[in-house]
């Protein structure tokens, strides 16, 4: 199969690193550009060592490379609509981030734009190709559980607004200021807007939509930034089953610019965990873990170290599949609406302080 | 079982566009001991390619704990699945990979070859307590711990305060309780040990040339097999040459 030639867009998502080695070591991709948004970001990027030019614009990008098939849309949450319009007027296929936008008329302007130029977008929810979820959703399919009545579900992390700072301003995150609610100082575009795995998973898991949902937020972790950390949620599917998620910045972090050793204050700096009750017993899951654990440099301090992080893998094989047929992903911008419309409705019943129906 | 791992090395092979040559014998290095190697067999490192080894390597060799004095390893198997010899062929090997030094001694009392419980020292000065058996009931999973113990930290695959390896998926249900630990996605459905197999064989394809170090550390690792057995029969500390 001949290799697609891609790039990175913005280089400015939380993520991005993530794609350098698969997009360097995978024979279905030729790996061509990418574009940074500043200066700093571009000379990060450099620091890693690929022998990739980098452009400060994608448009300059886009213009010097015009083989480019397809990008990685690295960027802020407020950038996405102006760069779909931008790859499907040349018809480059997307990898979108988890959040394309959460403005619904974007959302929809991107459907559109995805449909009407013939370009494949799959939405980037890694935690399908992580192997632990692989062994729940057949757990699942062999009724291990049987009827499923509750699921708690955690996608707690540290906070990513020190390395990019994007994610703590609500216009970039969020797409819009808007406050949680009357007289509070915070406003929409925290950690809501960086985890929606666990919205996602239930539906998957499940086989069923939200029915109502209802979100609660706490103080702030971090006093000084204008973004909610600490939230709750819970609610029902329309199958029933009950639902709690923790989708808070709940793990304390060293305010590091480039993220590295010695981020976390917490041992484990990111978790994604599910509690699963069903008629025929009960099931735990950690979507990252066993580790390795040492209380090394660079701070002494007690650490999870990280050894299971391929979900790139198996997501950028199912992108090349894609592309080259011409197919839709499976996890796609239509699939993905309504996960991005409960997350909106969570921020609607924290504004409200009532459950929301869907 | 060979075929199963055949077929996932095979996979890689054709996915990473990676000759493989089926004709080659790959098995874990305890597989051949006490054998002669034919040409076409190849004894694999296969645990150095597990990922809670890499990682604590790396830990080390990043210096992330530093000045490492001690090792604390354990390993209690199967015996349908693992023999004294077995397990002490790769927990040596480890005391090797984990700290970059070779094992210089060691003294070891040995049980019916049923248990034991040796210690080595490194060329670098470390030392390191390694304890073993085949007394798990059959069918249950290798009960192991890789601790070290540095100037600067401790690194460990076991968290601290529980005493066993952990899974990711526990279910209690009405079949009974069971556990879960899926480490890689690209080869789903394979169980740790099986992974770290495949692992190596296609890593062993993708650079032939490390065919020869392999032998060498298999003939190495076979010494200091030889060397506990007879550290044991003799009640002695034996230097290994």
């Amino acid at each position: 199969m001949k290799p697609i030639k891609i790039a990175i867009l913005s280089l400015t998502h939380g993520h991005t690193r993530k794609y350098y080695q698969t997009l360097n070591d995978n024979p279905g991709f030729d790996w061509v550009a990418v574009s940074a948004e500043s200066e700093k970001v571009r000379d990060v990027f450099y620091q890693h060592g690929y022998d990739i030019p980098c452009y400060m614009s994608d448009k300059e990008m886009l213009d010097k490379h015009p083989d480019i098939e397809a990008v990685v849309m690295a960027s802020a949450n407020n950038r996405h609509i102006e760069q779909f319009r931008l790859c499907a007027e040349r018809g480059i296929h997307i990898l979108s981030m988890k959040v394309p936008t959460f403005d619904m008329d974007e959302y929809d302007e991107m459907i559109s734009l995805v449909e009407e130029s013939g370009i494949v977008c799959q939405v980037e929810l890694e935690m399908h190709y992580n192997p632990v979820v692989n062994r729940m959703k057949k757990l699942f399919s062999e009724d291990e559980l049987g009827v499923i009545s509750g699921i708690n579900a955690t996608n707690i992390t540290l906070s990513p607004v020190w390395a990019f700072p994007w994610q703590g301003v609500p216009e970039a995150s969020y797409g819009k200021r808007i406050p949680l609610n009357a007289g509070n100082k915070r406003f929409r575009g925290g950690a809501l807007c960086d985890h929606p795995h666990i919205f996602d998973m239930i539906r998957w898991l499940t086989n069923s939509e939200f029915d109502y949902i209802f979100a609660e937020v706490g103080p702030n972790i971090r006093v000084d930034i204008e973004v909610e950390d600490i939230l709750l949620v819970n609610g029902k599917m329309k199958n029933g089953v009950s639902f709690l998620f923790d989708p808070s910045w709940s793990r304390l972090e060293e305010r590091l610019e480039v993220p590295g050793p010695g981020w976390e204050v917490f041992p484990k700096r990111m978790e994604v965990n599910f509690n699963i009750s069903g008629e025929k017993g009960v099931m735990l899951a950690d979507c990252f873990g066993p580790n390795v654990y040492h209380n090394g440099a660079p701070n002494d301090r007690y650490t999870v170290q990280y050894t299971y992080f391929d979900e790139w893998i198996g997501m950028m094989d199912e992108f090349i599949h894609r592309v080259r047929e011409n197919e839709p992903p499976m996890i796609n911008l239509q699939w993905h609406k309504k996960t991005i419309e409960a997350m909106n409705a969570c921020y609607e019943s924290i504004q409200t302080g009532q459950p929301v129906y869907l | 079982m060979v075929n199963y791992i055949k077929e996932a090395t095979n996979k890689l092979a054709r996915k990473y566009e990676v000759e493989d040559k089926s004709e080659l014998n790959l098995l874990p290095g305890w597989q051949f001991l006490d054998k002669k190697l034919t040409n076409n067999d190849i004894p694999l490192l296969s645990w150095r390619y597990n990922r809670k080894f890499i990682e604590l390597k790396k830990i080390v060799a990043q210096e992330v704990v530093e000045d490492v004095s001690m090792l604390r390893f354990c390993s209690l198997g199967d015996p349908g699945i693992w023999s004294l010899n077995s397990l002490m062929y790769r927990e040596l090997d480890l005391c090797e990979f984990l700290t970059g030094s070779k094992i210089v001694s060691l003294h070891a009392t040995l049980s019916s070859n049923l248990a034991g419980n040796i210690i080595v020292k490194m060329e670098s000065g470390v030392i390191g307590s390694i304890e073993i058996g085949i007394q798990v009931p059959s069918g249950k999973p290798l009960i192991e711990r890789h601790e070290i113990i540095a100037r600067r930290g401790v690194a460990s695959d076991i968290v601290v305060d529980t005493q066993v390896p952990q899974n990711s998926i526990y279910t209690y249900t009405q079949k009974g309780d069971f556990g879960y630990k899926d480490t890689d996605n690209e080869l789903f459905g394979m169980d740790e040990f099986q992974v770290e197999w495949a692992r190596s064989s296609f890593e062993l394809l993708k650079s032939p040339g490390q065919s020869e170090q392999l032998i060498k550390q298999h003939n190495h690792l076979s010494r200091l097999v030889k060397s506990a057995l007879e550290s044991n029969s003799n009640k002695l500390k034996v230097k290994v040459v």
